[in-house]
């Protein structure tokens, strides 16, 4: 029950509405949506705050995402709904960080298809990249922006595939809808969220009014992106009902002219738009791509092995290794690579079915184990490298693993020498970690892939 | 040392490198409204040890992470009516860190409640009709598309 404060009782007899309305969206401003929703029932006067006040808005994205994130006073180029926003960045935040491309696909000439594909916070756009090792033998990596995912500032999402990563996006370009007019390498697409694990990107349904002479367009002609562009929802924004429409005057008073042709009630226009969408289908350039999540891609306490590392391997070129713990109390490794190769990029190259890692003192036999082995460095760094600097970057070893099995030598049907394929693990101080054969006598050691959000080591890759 | 008076005559004495947390008292200074005392008739004495009890603290452990962390936990268990207190003393005072850490206080207590309680809290008035208010219910998320 309301208390009126009259009643006498010690009860405060203060009012949120006494807060200044700073402080009032202060506060709410650290409430989620469905929050918000309960104090937005309270009172009509806070429904009215709660649905429509920018500032409030503005608060809950820029505490959620701004600050280190993004920018997001020039998302939509400052002018979009805030609240639209809100909504969009809660399921964009979703990409950040690892994903895996699925099935093959043809690279460009220049760049080859690798599977590992980089989402990050732009200044108002999201970047997708694809990351692979660089071939300079050193642990460099090769980031290459190939997917620009933002907003118009009137919230519709407006996604571009860059296959040469030639683009530099301003805030002023994504509005113009002129971005597509000034490079042909670009391709608008979609992109469908399927669960929160596994997107797909579609080239996006183009409508060309090459027939149309409209003086809006350097060129003569004007070249839309899908404004349904999420799967997420269809918009029917237009006044002659025809989904997706242009903003544009001339495109939808012809639309108008059909539907009224065929029938009253215009459902000619989307008639005719399903069939250009239908003849477009043949036209598409570019098949989709699926890609799925990579969850885990760091180390915890709990599980210090865990996560996207990248080692210089046996053929002393640079690799990159996903370790998992899966759910028989086991942890497994393997290679990501070039689809193309066997094994479609995920190949396999230890396992172990103990997670508990060993403390120190270890055995001398272990000890020399370790002590013997050559570190795999990079080829520069090999020569001018004393032994003894060579193990103390990453620390001393901290604990170990005896590995069960490495996959390569597991023939079906042979007895298998077990010196053959079991192996060590050695975790570092450092949190780092190195795996070696018992079969060889050297150590790969892993490093990481990102630290806080951001790629190491990466190299400027050009394409000319 | 800066001289504060508070709205019912208790004088505090605090370091300027300290005050200056606060942004009001920050520009009072630099305006040379600051000679003999800075008087502050929006916040009343215990409001005021409080905040600079809060200034205090954050200045001279500037760098301890984990005691100011457990140092803000404490700080804001304090009953309703103080807490809404040094809401208004920090929006007055334009002291960052202690706005946000107070309302974040309040936006958890939020967190928690169903509708007719956070109205109870906050004395805040029905104004909805039951019908509408039924619609609300049913439909939530009518309210935010």
């Amino acid at each position: 029950m309301a208390s009126n404060g009259n009643d006498g009782d010690i009860k405060s007899s203060f009012s949120f509405s006494d807060f200044p309305e700073d402080v009032q969206i202060c506060i709410l401003s650290f409430l989620d949506q469905s929050e918000l929703g309960t104090f937005a029932s309270t009172s009509k006067r806070f429904l009215s705050l709660c649905r429509h006040d920018q500032r409030l808005w503005f608060s809950m994205c820029d505490r959620r995402w701004g600050r280190s994130k993004t920018l997001i006073n020039k998302w939509g180029n400052g002018k979009i709904s805030y609240k639209l926003l809100y909504k969009t960045l809660l399921e964009y935040e979703n990409l950040i960080g690892f994903w895996r491309r699925c099935g093959t696909s043809a690279g460009t000439a220049v760049q080859p298809s690798s599977p590992l594909v980089f989402f990050e916070w732009g200044p108002f756009y999201i970047t997708g990249s694809r990351v692979s090792p660089s071939k300079t033998r050193t642990y460099e990596v090769i980031k290459l922006p190939f997917l620009w995912i933002s907003l118009t500032s009137k919230g519709e999402s407006i996604n571009y595939l860059d296959p040469e990563g030639k683009l530099e996006l301003s805030e002023n370009l994504v509005d113009s809808g002129e971005l597509s007019v000034l490079d042909n390498d670009l391709i608008p697409v979609n992109v469908s969220f399927m669960g929160k694990c596994h997107v797909v990107l579609e080239e996006s349904v183009i409508s060309i009014g090459n027939s149309l002479n409209s003086s809006s367009s350097p060129n003569g002609r004007f070249i839309k992106v899908h404004s349904s562009g999420n799967v997420r929802g269809k918009e029917y924004e237009d006044v002659s009902g025809s989904p997706g429409s242009l903003p544009d005057r001339l495109m939808s008073e012809i639309y108008q002219h059909f539907a009224n042709r065929t029938s009253p009630g215009g459902n000619g226009s989307s008639r005719r738009q399903r069939r250009k969408e239908k003849e477009k289908q043949g036209r598409r350039k570019l098949e989709p791509e699926h890609f799925v999540k990579i969850v885990n891609c760091s180390p915890t306490p709990a599980r210090p092995l865990q996560g996207l590392w990248k080692g210089i391997g046996d053929d002393m070129s640079l690799e990159f290794y996903l370790t998992s713990y899966d759910d028989i109390g086991g942890i497994a490794c393997r290679r990501i690579e070039d689809s193309s190769r066997p094994f479609n990029g995920y190949n396999p190259v230890f396992w172990t079915s103990s997670t508990t890692l060993i403390e120190p003192p270890f055995s001398a036999e272990e000890e020399y184990e370790y002590h013997s082995r050559v570190h795999l460095r990079p080829p520069a760094e090999a020569d001018d490298c004393h032994d003894h600097l060579q193990r103390s970057d990453h620390g001393a070893v901290s604990r170990m693993l005896h590995m069960t099995s490495s996959y390569d030598l597991v023939i079906p049907g042979t007895t298998i020498n077990p010196r053959q394929v079991e192996g060590r693990i050695w975790q570092y101080r450092n949190g780092t970690y190195g795996f070696g054969f018992l079969r060889n006598n050297y150590v790969i050691d892993l490093k990481h892939i990102a630290q806080d959000g951001h790629l190491l080591d990466t190299m400027e890759f050009s394409n000319d | 040392m800066i001289v504060l008076n508070s709205s019912d005559g208790a004088t505090f004495e605090v370091e300027e490198s300290v005050a200056v947390q606060s942004q009001t008292i920050k520009h009072m200074i630099e305006d040379n409204c600051a000679d003999t005392s800075i008087p502050l008739p929006n916040v009343n004495g215990v409001t005021l040890a409080r905040v600079l009890e809060y200034i205090k603290k954050h200045a001279e452990a500037k760098d301890d992470e984990e005691g100011l962390k457990s140092f803000d936990a404490e700080f804001v268990k304090v009953d309703q009516a103080s807490l809404f207190e040094i809401i208004l003393a920090a929006n007055y005072l334009d002291i960052k860190g202690l706005l946000d850490l107070t309302c974040q206080t309040v936006a958890d207590q939020i967190k928690d409640l169903t509708v007719e309680e956070v109205r109870a809290i906050f004395n805040i008035m029905n104004d909805f009709t039951p019908e509408e208010e039924a619609k609300l219910r049913n439909d939530h998320a009518w309210a935010f598309e």
